[in-house]
């Protein structure tokens, strides 16, 4: 009696230790998450997969643990997302509403529809399922090798493939396997011998043993040197070969693709070009595209403080710079393509007005006055304009004014741009100091700033570009320790040293001119480029504030050409040979960059090179990964297509051959399939056990029959169809 | 292991359900019985006494309408007393020859081991060939002819184990064993009036018997099922444990029995597991084990056991010859 307690509080403990590990190697499906996706609190998830692992584990009965985690639900869902009191009617009906109308998403099939409450809940259910199948595969059929080894796929491929560091979580994973298995195995033991835990004595001393191998073999392990990665990041080629719309660099951190994206919180690591096109442009020169400015810089990207106010209007106007600048009267006709994802509009500087003659009606639009963001909106919710015309005021900046320029900044200018947060490193403002030091004025010094990258051997790439580590800034990384990126790197650099030196400049997001793919002339004779702008077009740069001027625009990215036309009066040509040039359709003026001249016309084609060698390797990928697929595919289910090909053929070969092949197939499948049959055990007695299986006789008919064949040399073709009819039967059973 | 399950052949069948009758829970004995008659072999019986051997080879022969001859074996047996014995006859100044029990049907050799190792020779001489010779006369034996010799384990005290070379002319060796409890209570209960054995009369006569006989020779043997009997007896040979193998002699009986088996069973093929349930009460006896293994606790019974589970069913006709 006292034994019998003593064993099942051991088994207890036992059972229980095994399934707390299988929750902690469950955990560590869930950390990257809040890496690898935009979850931002992954604590909530932890919490409602321990208690669900917590409820399984004590077995209560379902009708009293469904509820529980039910309730569990609710609360998590309460908390994240519905202000109401908890099972209030209000409540009711947002979860109800809330699930109608993702339930009509998921019938239509739009995905990105779904609302975050709904996607939560999926997650939480999923959660439920995982407790029971662990509780399964870990306490009851005691097999738990599948899991760990599908955790330790699945941190090595994030591992891989995204930015995740999964360096500890494979040790971790490593030591718990280590331990659930050799518990396990000795607890299987225990059962194949039917020994108690509590008759074998010392029964504990072995987890000594256990304890120890696992340490030493994970410290030989860690300790031990290791091969560098033995091939470079596939993460490119994969991601130019998926194709879609662009989530915008600078999404969560995560690779990503290259296009315009709405949330900068977390910029770097690498991203891929991506071609869907998303609008066109008719426009006399190569534009910068601008959609929107931030300012506020947190260290690892922007965000957006200063929205409003905004404006509801019926037309739009947005100029970024006073009368003082020279400009042109200009119009360029767009339009939105499907890979366009934002309702927004894009335009060009000095925007003056939009045609409203081909605006449909029921459109307005929000002008958010300080960053430039202008939504268009249909009714009360946000719509995507097709096309419109959009006249503008193209701006000429002017080498001399530039220079002249006031630094005394408006104090609201001062309040907004000069932000910089306070964990930035002191060696970017020593560095922006040094850059700036023999400069007098703001434009030669934001020119300094901008130029410092290519006279430094700051490097282009979007390849291989790491995110921040949790203490590191984001300039400050790519300023020391990296020094290679994309336009995210450099712009926001700018932008970073600047504004420590005192030098109002925010952070401006939007696409550069694309791809030239037609010239016409319009009705009054103009010339009139047809530009592609696709998802690799997107870009950002930098503004710096002049004052009397406004804001002028920068481009301190390596290869790329400022889009922005400056000019010198012709009494003031002393310095600056590159600063000629006029406002060119097709060559923009590329100044104190000459190394590195550029066109965005070869930087497109350039782009277009990369991703068609991308495309060619990616070919190799997809063929070798569908060939492993239907491999696999194949291989799985190689019982049935065989089986179906046999049938064919044993329909046809009415031979002993075929036969005795046919029978010793059967036996292959059902082997195959559970039954085993020991090479020692005769087949009516083999057959008498997979028709007990079956609950039939049909196997011991055929055997009967199979057996006259092989061991009476007797000729069976009479019986020919009955014998087919009962292989293809059990044939049918042992693979359903 | 037990097939009674499967159905018997008809005549087989009225022969067990008499043999049923008398004995108790003896069906395997039994069967093994008809299959050393019907394969034309004899047996051998170990067991300690009153389990039910007399018995069993009684009712054998009363259900087979045979000669039934009982020769009790004891230290001071003569070779005169099995084979029979010419006596001067003062009438016809002749000698005449008085047969001995040897020349019945079916003979009960009781406690052959209590008796000197001539006198043993004397009765298994006979056995194997189909006549005898007595004083200079050559005597035929009867047809059908089914010795069932028993002893007691060899253990025991005053006794003359059988050489091994006569151990190989018995086509079986088997033990009765005690019945279980339920068993031995039936077995009270039926034996407390008139015992039964005066009850039963024969089922199969004495030609139909030879016929039966006949009908075995006849069971097909395949080449694979030849051949998987080949790879027991060799295993036998190469096993470690085992000091001398199984005979030829051993292969060819082991076929006999597992024809005689397939023929109750109603098969005119043999199948392998005819031969898997002949196995161990045909090789057993055939085998010296190594003193080491004996020391270990290995028995004949277990080395024809590791040899079944090790060597593979034939289930497939491509085996290499």
């Amino acid at each position: 009696m006292m034994d019998g307690h003593n064993q099942g509080r051991m088994t207890f403990i036992y059972r229980f230790v095994i399934y707390a590990i299988g929750f902690l190697l469950f955990c560590e499906w869930l950390r990257p998450l809040e890496t690898v996706t935009e979850t931002e609190d992954v604590s909530v998830f932890y919490i409602y997969g321990a208690f669900c692992f917590f409820i399984s584990f004590l077995q209560v009965q379902w009708w009293l643990s469904m509820p529980l985690k039910l309730i569990g639900m609710a609360f998590i869902i309460d908390g994240l997302y519905i202000g109401e009191r908890i099972f209030s009617m209000e409540w009711m009906t947002i979860v109800y509403e809330q699930i109608l109308f993702n339930a009509e998403v998921i019938q239509t099939r739009e995905w990105w529809q779904m609302t975050p409450l709904f996607r939560s809940l999926l997650f939480l259910i999923l959660l439920w399922l995982m407790s029971y199948l662990l509780y399964y595969w870990f306490v009851i059929a005691k097999r738990m090798f599948l899991f760990v080894v599908m955790t330790i796929v699945y941190v090595t491929v994030l591992d891989t493939f995204t930015v995740y560091d999964g360096q500890w979580a494979i040790v971790r994973t490593f030591v718990l396997a280590m331990l659930a298995l050799g518990l396990s195995s000795f607890l299987k033991e225990m059962d194949k011998e039917s020994i108690s835990v509590s008759n074998f004595r010392k029964a504990h001393i072995w987890v000594l043993p256990l304890v120890l191998i696992t340490l030493f073999s994970t410290i030989a392990g860690y300790a031990s040197p290791k091969l560098d990665p033995q091939w470079p990041d596939p993460v490119p080629y994969i991601e130019s070969a998926a194709g879609g719309a662009g989530a915008g660099p600078g999404g969560g951190g995560a690779i990503q693709k290259v296009g315009y994206g709405e949330n900068d919180s977390r910029l770097g690591g690498s991203f891929v070009q991506d071609d869907t096109p998303v609008f066109k442009a008719l426009a006399d020169g190569r534009r910068y595209w601008r959609i929107e400015s931030k300012d506020t810089y947190t260290g690892k990207g922007w965000e957006d403080t200063l929205a409003q106010p905004v404006n509801d209007v019926g037309n739009v106007e947005y100029k970024t710079f006073t009368d003082q600048v020279e400009t042109e009267e200009k119009s360029s006709f767009i339009r939105m393509e499907r890979g366009a994802s934002f309702n927004k509009l894009v335009y060009p500087y000095g925007l003056s007005s939009l045609n409203e003659e081909i605006i449909p009606p029921g459109y307005r639009f929000r002008v958010h006055e300080n960053t430039g963001e202008i939504d268009t909106v249909k009714g009360d919710s946000p719509g995507r304009l097709g096309e419109y015309v959009v006249r503008y005021d193209f701006p000429s900046f002017e080498y001399q004014q530039l220079r002249a320029a006031d630094s005394e900044d408006p104090e609201e200018i001062q309040g907004k741009y000069l932000q910089l947060p306070d964990s930035l490193p002191n060696r970017v403002k020593n560095l922006a100091g040094q850059i700036m030091k023999d400069k007098e004025n703001r434009y030669d010094r934001a020119k300094a700033v901008e130029t410092y990258f290519s006279a430094n051997g700051f490097e282009y790439t979007t390849d291989n570009v790491p995110v921040p580590k949790k203490n590191q800034d984001y300039v400050d990384q790519f300023l020391f320790e990296t020094q290679y990126g994309y336009c995210d790197n450099y712009s926001t650099s700018m932008v970073v040293m600047l504004r420590s030196q005192g030098i109002p400049a925010r952070w401006v997001k939007g696409f550069t001119g694309g791809e030239k793919i037609d010239t016409t002339a319009n009705g009054d004779g103009d010339i009139q480029n047809l530009y592609q702008v696709t998802s690799s077009n997107a870009h950002s740069w930098v503004e710096v504030y002049f004052p009397d001027i406004g804001w002028v625009p920068f481009e301190p990215t390596q290869g790329f050409t400022n889009n922005a036309d400056f000019y010198s009066d012709i009494n003031d040509e002393d310095e600056d040979g590159a600063a000629t040039e006029e406002d060119d359709s097709t060559t923009d003026s590329e100044i104190g960059n000459p190394q590195q001249v550029e066109d965005s016309a070869s930087n497109g084609s350039d782009a277009a090179l990369g991703s068609a060698s991308d495309r060619s390797y990616a070919w190799v990928w997809w063929t070798l990964a569908g060939a492993a697929a239907a491999g696999l595919v194949l291989y799985f289910t190689r019982y049935r297509w065989m089986t179906a090909w046999l049938i064919w053929r044993y329909r046809r070969n009415k031979d002993e051959k075929t036969y005795e092949k046919a029978y010793t197939y059967l036996l292959t499948v059902l082997n195959h399939k559970g039954i085993k049959r020991n090479p020692d055990q005769t087949l009516r007695e083999y057959a008498r056990m997979v028709d007990t299986h079956f609950q039939t006789n049909e196997m011991r008919r055929l055997t009967n029959s199979y057996e006259r064949t092989l061991y009476r040399n007797e000729d069976q073709s009479k019986e020919w169809g009955k014998v087919t009819e009962l292989w293809e039967n059990l044939i049918k059973k042992a693979l359903s | 292991m037990t097939q009674h399950t499967f159905l018997f052949q008809p005549k087989i069948s009225e022969v067990m359900k008499n043999i049923n009758k008398v004995m108790i829970g003896k069906e395997d004995a039994a069967l093994l019985s008809l299959v050393a008659l019907l394969a034309r072999g004899h047996v051998l019986l170990e067991d300690v006494p009153g389990v039910g051997k007399t018995m069993l080879v009684k009712t054998l022969a009363k259900s087979l309408d045979c000669d039934f001859k009982r020769i009790q074996f004891t230290p001071d047996l003569l070779p005169s007393d099995v084979t029979g014995v010419s006596i001067y006859n003062p009438k016809t100044l002749e000698f005449e020859f008085r047969p001995g029990p040897i020349l019945g049907n079916i003979v009960l050799a009781d406690e052959i081991n209590r008796t000197s190792p001539k006198t043993q020779s004397a009765l298994l001489e006979g056995m194997e060939e189909t006549s005898l010779t007595v004083d200079g006369n050559t005597v035929s034996l009867s047809d059908p002819f089914f010795v069932m010799a028993t002893q007691n384990p060899i253990e025991y005290e005053g006794t003359y184990p059988l050489p091994e070379a006569q151990l190989d002319r018995f086509l079986i060796k088997m033990k009765m064993g005690y019945p279980t409890a339920k068993q031995e209570m039936e077995m009270l209960s039926k034996t407390s009036g008139k015992h039964p054995i005066h009850e039963i009369t024969s089922v199969l006569t004495r030609d139909e018997l030879v016929d039966l006989q006949k009908e075995v020779e006849d069971v097909y043997v395949d080449r694979t099922i030849n051949h998987y009997i080949v790879e027991l007896v060799t295993g036998t040979r190469n096993h470690q444990g085992v000091y001398l193998g199984v005979s030829p002699r051993g292969s060819i009986a082991l076929m006999k029995a597992a024809k005689a088996y397939a023929f109750i069973h109603d098969r005119d093929y043999v199948v392998p597991d005819d031969v898997q349930y002949m196995a161990p009460f045909v090789l057993c006896h055939r085998m010296i084990l190594t003193s080491e293994a004996k020391f270990e606790g290995t028995t004949p019974e277990s080395v024809v056991q590791e040899l079944l589970s090790t060597t593979s069913i034939p289930v497939q006709r491509n085996i290499s010859e």
